[in-house]
């Protein structure tokens, strides 16, 4: 009896492992989820250029944020060097499409698993470490590789960046924001739905084992290291698709913009979200894309009135915005550790067992 | 799973913040972006740049507007963060009609958007590679709606390269001067490198292998022990003030004997007031006639424009400011050409802004070089003033009374006019 | 070979790598006592030399004076900052605790921004003779200053740890809380102690840097720069973070120097102490003095 329309039962009397398994267990989340999609379709016609601009800036960044969760969340490794996959795959995939002329159709995977084989490459030294270690040496290929981008000409265009092609399927070129949001779309709803379907599978499940109890992981026969390097390769994965969509969209990559700041923002989008939960991941990536918006918003609503006069808020209200979004994460770790996922399932128990506390 | 619940929650969300940060656009007014850095890496000198466009814009509201229309502006401080520049020009997109920028990385984000967009670009990158609006030299893009004013970086650094020799004459020197580009790996500073040591290379330099240092301020003890041991007597500081110090500084406890050419954004009266006397006699280029203290028909004007954002007319302005302002002003002037002849769009500014040569905005003289910009050659300005800073050791105060004192003080020394080549274009 | 650049150079890393090895004392003697990686420890320098800069230019006081209000306001801000925010991130995973120094390094940043402007702003003159002579190399008498300082420090905490009851309460502390708890020794104590020195000794570090480079907001960079040298001395060693800094110190200057002289690819200096970094992780994870641990598996 595991697909009423809309109750669960409380307990657990799934009966089959296919059962166990499911990704929406009623049928109204798996109604909800369509809805949501076939909304989101229409947005380009509801939104304006800004707000479609921040969704598909969420779309992207999305992506790579989720694969980061693999690796923290659900693997338990550290990683402060998201950012520069993210910025590998970018510069690949317009490299592809540029001087190799591949179509950016098939470049954007392409780049994805360039990106692998260079996250393979820090995860084998990686997996060995753990904890602290592990955090202090992605730090270093944060700026080891960052160091790259600049110097090789060749691949990233040093100095000048390098410019990507606008996306195009079988010669019909994709044009303009509007439809490059459904491009976007369509690889969120690919990478997320992979992304849950990883982790119903018995790989997923050794993930969530290495990082539960490793030494009893390891005594059933799960092989760390090749987990470990495996969540590394795919955390490049995710990040090297979401980085070569970012490349087509903005048409251009510059070295400039994946420094350690970058890397930091993954993290809080992870975290903030709820390590281990896949909705999480994109509920903390709208977070972030969301709150200096919101600042800014706020400061602008604020400039020119009774409290800006009185706290002489006008030159400082940028320095709000930073000040907000570091106190917001500290704030959001010390009375919510467990991220915005775990207090929506909170309220959703809420709602669920009214007026039962339990 | 509620995974789209929450998207649906998302895009209400931002629609929500559409209508938060939108700003309403009077029909009648005319519609800029103004991109600034008042808080990020950038922000030393990004803060008294964007002031002056700001001030500048305010005055041209007081004074009637363009063709008897309001500047409807908008200032967003993206803090040097790409994205937010990119998600900021979508917002504008469709609704503005030219933007004034700041620096290397929204400029060249940009590059392609504006391009495509028709919306003249006003930066203060002063990259050579967006020199060329018709592309097919060195630039490898064509930027047609990119404009800046001032000497682009490599003309400037060719500029001191030329006054490096000169001087080198003038004092004497026996066999071939030295000359080291010293720098970060970074974009801006690499912006005029290869130039500068080719040109120094074609004036009779050997040129030594390029030293690097950060952009960030820290201890360069090595680099100036390299730098003295070199024996170069001439070496272009590529990077931006905050770091510049500290190596002024270093060089100075370590003893190099070397003369240091500067760049436009790296000294500055901020610079040289930290720096104390550690940055006494370094050239470095100013894009305008005049500075601050001067007295120049234009300063009415500056002082006036100033007095938007400084009732009191006691803030000192610097270079920077002043740049600003005569860029906001070739803008408006282009406008008003563009309002006479068609009506205020993106194309009709970009020929506004080939319709005059060697323009200097009304009520600037002496103060804004004369510019020209042609619809092959976005290189306006082929001449700088060079000045030497004169800095003693003394204690704390404003530097307006530093100034005032003599403690820091700016020595026009030279005026070069750089030859406007060809195969100069672009790089 | 140029052996007198190569002895400068060395001279100069030495110097230096005694201020590096200071700040990564302060970031080690966090992580020993209360398990947790201070990211914001740039920040902490950077606010201990805005206040020595505020205390010196506002009130005209001497430096010493400056210099000591200044310490005994990291002091304090070090302990109500464990207090406020970190105790209750007692127990959470470690990238938890990681994210929380970040988001304070962020705050802070900004907020030194907003106070004091984000131009660099140099410190008045302090000593009379700005360098002096340390063998045959000229060098800024405030780095001599922090050198004799930097042994100073060492020094003492070396007896702290030996010889107090507090040291031996903190070594215990982080050996095992629970044991130490049943012993009778106030972990929350040892943990606001740990805070208030680390975040006292950073603002010294700062006030060197600020005498030197000026203060400005790009000081707090110094704070990443200390990580190759924590992990080369290992995360819980003293001692080990104090030769961890001397060789990164020693490092990037011979790196530039093998830079400029023969290999000439130019940013040597910057990169070579992560490359070194990885290397060591990948031979000697717990660095050369660390404590290792073992599992049986």
């Amino acid at each position: 009896m595991a697909s009423t329309i809309a109750l669960r039962p409380c307990g657990d009397f799934k009966t089959s492992y296919g059962s166990d398994q499911i990704v929406f267990p009623t049928r109204l989340s798996l109604g909800f989820c369509i809805f949501g999609i076939v909304a989101l379709c229409f947005a380009p016609l509801v939104l304006g250029k800004y707000g479609l601009s921040l969704l598909v800036q969420i779309g992207y960044l999305g992506i790579a944020a989720l694969g980061l969760n693999i690796l923290v969340g659900f693997t338990g490794q550290i990683s402060i060097g998201h950012a520069v996959f993210f910025g590998f795959g970018a510069f690949a995939s317009a490299y592809f499409s540029n001087k190799l002329n591949v179509p950016v159709f098939f470049a954007i995977p392409l780049a994805g698993l360039a990106t692998t084989a260079v996250g393979l490459v820090f995860g084998l030294p990686a997996a060995r470490l753990k904890g602290l270690y592990l955090a202090i040496a992605t730090l270093a290929a944060q700026f080891i590789l960052q160091d790259f981008f600049a110097r090789a000409g060749w691949f990233t265009g040093g100095v000048a960046g390098t410019a990507a092609k606008s996306f195009s399927i079988f010669g019909y070129d994709v044009a303009g924001d509007h439809q490059y949001f459904y491009v976007v779309l369509v690889y969120v709803v690919l990478m997320y739905l992979a992304a849950t379907n990883l982790m119903r599978t018995r790989d997923g499940r050794a993930l969530v084992a290495v990082r539960d109890h490793y030494l009893s992981a390891e005594m059933m026969g799960i092989n760390l290291m090749k987990y470990r390097t495996m969540s590394f390769g795919l955390a490049a994965f995710y990040a090297g698709i979401g980085g070569a969509l970012y490349a087509h969209y903005l048409g251009f990559v510059s070295v400039e913009g994946f420094d350690i700041l970058f890397s930091i923002q993954f993290l809080a989008m992870v975290i903030i979200g709820g390590l281990g939960s896949i909705m999480g991941t994109l509920m903390g990536t709208t977070f972030m894309v969301l709150l200096p918006e919101v600042m800014g918003g706020l400061a602008k609503m604020l400039s020119g009135s009774a409290i800006d006069r009185m706290l002489s808020l006008s030159e400082g209200i940028v320095f709000l915005r930073e000040m907000t979004i570091g106190a917001v994460i500290v704030l959001f770790l010390v009375f919510e550790p467990d991220g915005l996922a775990h207090r929506w399932r909170q309220i959703r128990a809420y709602w669920k067992l009214y007026p039962f506390s339990h | 799973m509620d995974v789209k619940r929450m998207m649906a929650g998302a895009v209400l969300a931002g629609g929500a913040l559409l209508s938060l940060a939108t700003t309403v656009v009077v029909a009648q007014g005319i519609s800029i972006g103004h991109l600034a850095d008042f808080s990020g890496p950038t922000a030393d000198v990004g803060g008294p740049y964007g002031q002056g466009v700001a001030d500048a814009i305010a005055h041209i509201n007081k004074h009637g507007g363009v063709a008897g229309r309001k500047l409807e502006h908008e200032t967003v401080d993206y803090s040097y963060q790409v994205p937010r520049a990119i998600s900021t020009y979508k917002n504008w997109s469709g609704r503005v009609v030219a933007i004034q920028g700041w620096g290397t990385a929204d400029t060249e984000a940009l590059v392609g958007f504006v391009t495509k967009d028709k919306i003249p670009y006003f930066s203060a990158s002063y990259a050579a590679t967006l020199t060329d609006p018709a592309g097919g030299s060195k630039a490898d893009k064509a930027t047609p709606y990119n404009f800046f004013y001032g000497p682009s970086y490599s003309d400037a650094a060719r500029g001191l390269v030329q006054w490096a020799a000169d001087d080198w004459k003038k004092k004497g020197g026996q066999g071939k001067p030295k000359y080291v580009h010293m720098g970060a790996n970074h974009p801006y500073p690499n912006s005029p490198k290869a130039a500068a040591e080719e040109y120094a290379r074609e004036l009779g330099f050997e040129v030594l292998p390029p030293i690097q240092f950060a952009l960030t301020p820290g201890d360069y003890t090595a680099q100036c022990l390299t730098l003295r041991q070199s024996g170069a007597q001439y070496a272009y500081l590529g990077n931006t003030a905050g770091s510049n110090i500290s190596i002024l500084k270093a060089c100075q406890t370590v003893g190099v004997q070397v003369q240091f050419l500067g760049n436009v954004w790296g000294m500055d009266e901020n610079a040289m007031k930290a720096a104390g006397s550690a940055a006494n006699n370094v050239v470095y280029p100013v894009r305008t006639s005049a500075i601050w203290t001067d007295k120049a028909p234009g300063m009415a004007l500056m002082r006036e424009i100033s007095k938007m954002s400084d009732p009191g007319g006691t803030a000192y302005r610097a270079s920077h400011y002043l740049a600003a302002v005569c860029a906001t002003l070739y803008m408006k002037e282009a406008m008003e050409w563009a309002a006479a002849n068609g009506g205020v769009t993106g194309e009709n500014i970009r020929k506004g802004m080939y319709a005059r040569q060697n323009w200097t905005p009304k009520g600037t003289e002496g103060v804004c070089k004369p510019s020209t910009w042609t619809a092959q050659d976005h290189r306006s300005l082929l001449q700088l003033d060079l000045y030497r800073a004169e800095v003693k050791d003394a204690p704390d105060a404003p530097i307006a009374e530093l100034v005032a004192k003599g403690t820091i003080q700016m020595r026009r020394i030279a005026t070069i006019d750089l030859l406007r080549k060809k195969e100069w274009l672009g790089w | 070979m140029d052996w007198t650049l190569l002895f400068q150079l060395l001279v100069s890393g030495l110097i230096v790598g005694a201020l590096y090895g200071v700040v990564a004392m302060c970031f080690v003697l966090v992580y020993k006592a209360s398990q947790v990686v201070n990211f914001a420890q740039g920040e902490f320098m950077l606010i201990g030399a805005w206040a020595c800069w505020w205390l010196l230019l506002k009130f005209q006081l001497p430096f010493f004076a400056a210099f000591l209000i200044t310490l005994a306001f990291m002091m304090a801000f070090g302990l109500i900052l464990q207090v406020v925010v970190l105790k209750p991130l007692i127990g959470e995973p470690v990238i938890s605790v990681i994210m929380v120094t970040i988001g304070l390094s962020i705050f802070f940043q900004a907020l030194m921004k907003w106070l004091f402007g984000v131009s660099a702003q140099p410190f008045p003159p302090i000593f009379a003779e700005p360098s002096i002579n340390v063998l045959g190399l000229q060098v800024k008498t405030v780095y001599a200053m922090s050198t004799l300082i930097s042994i100073g420090i060492m020094i003492s905490f070396a007896w702290f740890f030996k010889f107090s009851r507090m040291g031996l309460a903190m070594r215990a502390t982080a050996f095992n809380q629970q044991v130490a708890q049943s012993l009778g020794i106030s972990v929350r104590q040892v943990f606001a102690l740990s805070w208030g020195i680390s975040a006292m000794v950073s603002a010294l570090a700062g006030v060197v840097v600020g005498v030197v480079n000026g203060v400005s907001p790009a000081l707090s960079f110094f704070g990443i720069k200390v990580f190759p040298a924590v992990i080369l001395g290992g995360l819980d060693s003293i001692v080990g973070a104090v030769v961890g800094g001397l060789v990164i110190g020693v490092l990037e200057n011979l790196a530039h120097y093998a830079d400029s002289q023969l290999l000439r690819w130019g940013n040597l200096y910057e990169i070579a102490p992560f490359y070194v970094l990885i290397l060591i992780l990948m031979i000697r994870p717990y660095g050369l003095f660390g404590t290792r641990d073992i599992e049986r598996v």
